[in-house]
């Protein structure tokens, strides 16, 4: 039984935009962003957030995983929700027990490597699950808009058998303003980029990988791969000044998701143990107002959780976004006019929520103990044989469901039309008429198999309020 | 043993506004274009009504909540009167409450009118609402039309019938609809269409385009009903009476368990059964001379046809295609254009459904008329198939 990385996980959203339409759109305003314009970038569906990202990542940590968690963090810059627990929404989706302690981490990029420092300088026996998202908007025609992605990754640290275990880790601070986003602003405002490479990466970075090394005890030498959020250029100027080689750096994913923020080291070390072998040590650098270092070890139990926890079969399964508006408007950056149905009041009554709240964001319906049927919602009388107050509580989130009708209805509203919903059924004789999610039109057929996700389902904007639930979407399958 | 509703009361006299986009008037205005013709109809002073039920569905849309509008807008004498409201199946509701006021002896006289004064609210098609504080936090913000349309998608699957064979028969039923409305003078849509037409339209929600649904119409229908007794003490020798009224509301059979396929209308079924019971209907096909079903859109109108034992079970498309429900078929459906052309104006529609058997029995429906039907079927649907409230009634001549 050691102290170290006992589970990991990661989730990116399946739209991919490729950054030359954005290029296409705005280069007439903005001719630099053409030299940004290669490859292209995740994007969150209009009904993701960093804490439905973060949940879908959390599935995956725990997928498998039987230990009993004691402690939730989620770690973003951009937590829906100012004052609500971000981290116990996430929790209750995860179907976490109450007594479980959950903690908001934030107002950094850093937020999630730093907390990968401290959960790795203090060994505990408490098993954390640290979850890291980000969702960032951006203004378009920026480079943000080009360079950025969304996406999440978690790790669950505890004492067991570990993946990984810690080798050592530092942290430093330096108010080295190469970006920021003020509370009260949508977006951030970046500073210029040869200025953060020299005063930024090429000196902080390196003072905290010497630190992290020297609380490590080991040589950078012996380091095999070296995991830091940035461009490659960047990469390539700081092995330099380590005196490694460049080549050990990970890719950033650049290519296929952009930079997701907080959760961004994260991801990248997520992908890294997909392809590690055991033994294998990787340092992992967070950046931003300071830096971030820690060493990590792979251990011989890695290869029972790859490749599924990584973000690989997400960075196969991926769905072409070939419309610039359509980015916009899936990211509220456009206000479409949707007419008269975008106008209903999604007011939450939230004394009903509270009162059915398990139902809601776990997905909790009743198995029946008279006929053993399992129905949501879950009701005192039994839809099978009508005995009273028989149904004890049972999620559906992690059932397969299959597609019993649908309809792709374009009258409805929905920020991504047509409004695709229909009737799944279950096992044991649960049925559903349910929302659906990210389907193409023409994709959902009678007989489909589906898993659920958690998503955004409505938004009230009047109230600043979103509610959450469950909807069936594709199974991912690696489109190769 | 309750033995039923059958003979016990008749239909003295009926009226119909004019269904369409009426934005010259109200839902006042309405209630009082079919009341005047229901009044003229009995040949009773308005003082003789002792009791009244209003059917209403969208209340803070129009005439607003209780029994008052229709009190008011009548200055009724302070009869009692109560506002009901089932979904789509609201002015059916309307009537049976008064049809059992009547026949439990609580008044002699009693008065069912249904009124939607839809054109107001702004929506093309029906107005959003809530589904209540708990459904909405997890029930689809589905509408009408894509409720429906699964009907057509779960039905395909479950008769091996090719999508296109099953649109083409949907589009035989607007189009046969069409046909039929442009007959009817009080009708919202007069207008021929083709099967082309129909499988060209724009689609709402898939498979249904524009043509395979209803109008959303304002219009009041209604219905003054009395005892056989009181009828034949004033002088009528043959009446039309209700044979049967039944109705279905779901459980959560359907949505909440696996037993339902989602081709068929589950309560429908159930209303239907009860319904020939009351009636004495043993075979409906050979029995019942003409039909108005909840043609909300064509697809519901196709799968009601086996749900009322009209077709066998996957036979609806050939009988469709075989004009068995056309005007000159074996069971003319719609002959007054339905909620398809004649309208939807939600509150009344199940009392224009009564006001066309009415015409038709007694031999008054002009252009359209039926050569003499003596027993007929109205169908209303209210809400969703996964979730809904279905009515079946049978109204027949019947000599005092």
């Amino acid at each position: 039984m050691r102290y170290g990385i006992l589970s990991y996980g990661a989730y990116v959203p399946s739209f991919r935009l490729a950054r030359s339409i954005i290029a296409d759109a705005v280069s007439w305003a903005v001719p630099g962003v053409k030299g940004l314009a290669k490859g292209e970038r995740a994007v969150a569906n209009w009904d993701e957030d960093s804490i439905t990202l973060a949940v879908e990542a959390g599935r995956n940590c725990l997928a498998g995983f039987t230990q009993r968690l004691d402690h939730l963090q989620l770690a973003s810059t951009t937590l829906p929700f100012a004052d609500r627990s971000n981290s116990g929404v996430v929790g209750d989706a995860l179907l976490c027990p109450a007594e479980l302690t959950t903690e908001d981490l934030g107002g950094s990029r850093r937020a999630g490597s730093s907390a990968l420092v401290r959960l790795g300088l203090s060994a505990s026996a408490r098993t954390t699950l640290l979850l890291a998202a980000d969702c960032r908007e951006t203004k378009p025609g920026s480079t943000q808009e080009m360079n950025y992605g969304h996406g999440a990754a978690g790790f669950v640290f505890g004492t067991g058998e570990p993946i990984a275990v810690v080798k050592g880790a530092a942290s430093i601070h330096e108010d080295l303003i190469d970006q920021y986003r003020a509370t009260d602003s949508d977006y951030d405002y970046a500073l210029e980029e040869r200025w953060i490479r020299e005063e930024g990466y090429n000196k902080l970075v390196p003072r905290a990988v010497h630190a992290a090394a020297k609380n490590a005890g080991i040589e950078l030498s012996e380091i095999h791969r070296f995991v830091m959020p940035a461009a490659a250029a960047i990469a390539k100027g700081v092995a330099k000044i380590l005196k490694v080689d460049a080549a050990l750096f990970a890719d950033p994913l650049t290519a296929q998701v952009g930079d997701c923020g907080a959760a961004h080291p994260l991801l990248m070390l997520a992908q890294a143990l997909e392809t590690a072998v055991p033994g294998e040590k990787i340092l992992v650098i967070g950046f931003g107002q300071g830096a971030d270092a820690i060493i990590l070890e792979t251990t011989a139990r890695l290869a029972d959780l790859q490749p599924t926890h990584g973000p690989g079969r997400y960075l196969k399964a991926r769905r072409v976004l070939d419309n610039y508006t359509k980015f916009l408007a899936l990211r509220n950056q456009l206000d479409l006019d949707f007419g008269l149905r975008a106008e209903r009041d999604n007011r939450t009554a939230q004394s009903v929520f509270y009162r059915r709240r398990k139902d809601i964001t776990g997905m909790v319906g009743g198995r029946c103990k008279s006929c053993n049927t399992l129905q949501y919602p879950r009701a005192q009388l039994c839809v099978k044989c009508g005995e009273i107050d028989t149904q004890a509580g049972e999620s559906l989130s992690g059932l397969l469901g299959r597609v019993k009708s649908y309809t792709e209805d374009w009258l409805a509203y929905t920020p991504l039309p047509p409004y695709i919903y229909g009737n799944v059924e279950f096992a044991d004789g649960a049925n559903c008429m349910l929302e659906f999610t990210d389907f193409e039109p023409g994709q959902v057929k009678i007989g489909n198999a589906v898993r659920m996700v958690f998503r955004i389902k409505d938004f009230d904007g009047r109230r600043h309020f979103r509610r959450y639930f469950w909807k069936p979407a594709p199974i991912p399958t690696a489109a190769d | 043993m309750a033995k039923g509703i059958k003979d016990k009361v008749a239909i003295i006299g009926m009226g119909c506004s004019r269904f369409g986009e009426r934005w010259d008037c109200g839902p006042e205005e309405l209630i009082l274009e079919a009341f005047k013709e229901a009044l003229a109809d009995a040949k009773i002073a308005r003082e003789e009504i002792e009791m009244g039920w209003l059917g209403l569905f969208y209340q803070e849309q129009s005439a607003g909540k209780s029994a008052l509008p229709l009190s008011l807008t009548l200055r009724l004498p302070n009869i009692p009167v109560t506002r009901v409201e089932n979904l789509c199946a609201t002015g059916t509701e309307a009537l049976r409450g008064a049809v059992y006021a009547v026949a439990a002896g609580a008044c002699d006289i009693a008065l069912a009118m249904g009124v939607e004064k839809l054109k107001d609210t702004g929506y093309g098609g029906l107005p959003e609402r809530t589904k209540g504080t708990f459904d909405d936090l997890w029930l689809p913000n589905a509408t009408a039309p894509g409720a429906f349309a699964q009907l057509a998608g779960a039905y395909a699957a479950k008769h091996h019938v090719d999508m296109q064979d099953l649109k083409r028969a949907m589009a035989h039923i607007s189009v046969k609809s069409h046909a039929n409305g442009v007959l009817n003078p009080k009708a919202h849509l007069r207008k021929e269409i083709t099967e082309d037409d129909a499988l060209n339209a724009g689609m709402v929600a898939y498979p249904l385009g524009l043509m395979d649904c209803c109008g959303v119409s304002d219009g009041a229908a209604c219905a003054i009903v009395t005892s056989v007794e009181k009828a034949r003490a004033m002088g009528y020798t043959e009446v039309v009476t209700v044979k049967a009224m039944q109705l279905a509301p779901s459980n959560g059979f359907e949505m909440s368990s696996t037993g339902w396929d989602g081709s068929y209308l589950h309560t429908t079924r159930i209303a239907a059964q009860r319904a020939y019971a009351e009636a004495g209907i043993k075979d409906p096909r050979k029995e019942i001379n003409l039909m108005e079903v909840h043609d909300c859109f064509s697809v519901t109108e196709l799968v009601v046809m086996e749900d009322l034992g009209m077709s066998a079970e996957g036979g609806a498309i050939k009988d469709v295609m075989d004009g068995v429900f056309d005007r000159d078929g074996a069971v003319p459906c719609q002959i007054d254009g339905g909620l398809k052309c004649f309208g939807h104006p939600i509150g009344a529609t199940g009392l224009r459904m009564a006001y066309e058997l009415y015409l038709q029995l007694l031999g008054r429906a002009g252009q359209r008329q039926l050569p003499s039907p003596s027993i007929g079927l109205t169908h209303n649907l209210g809400g969703h198939p996964f979730r809904n409230v279905a009515s079946v009634s049978v109204l027949g001549l019947h000599s005092a």
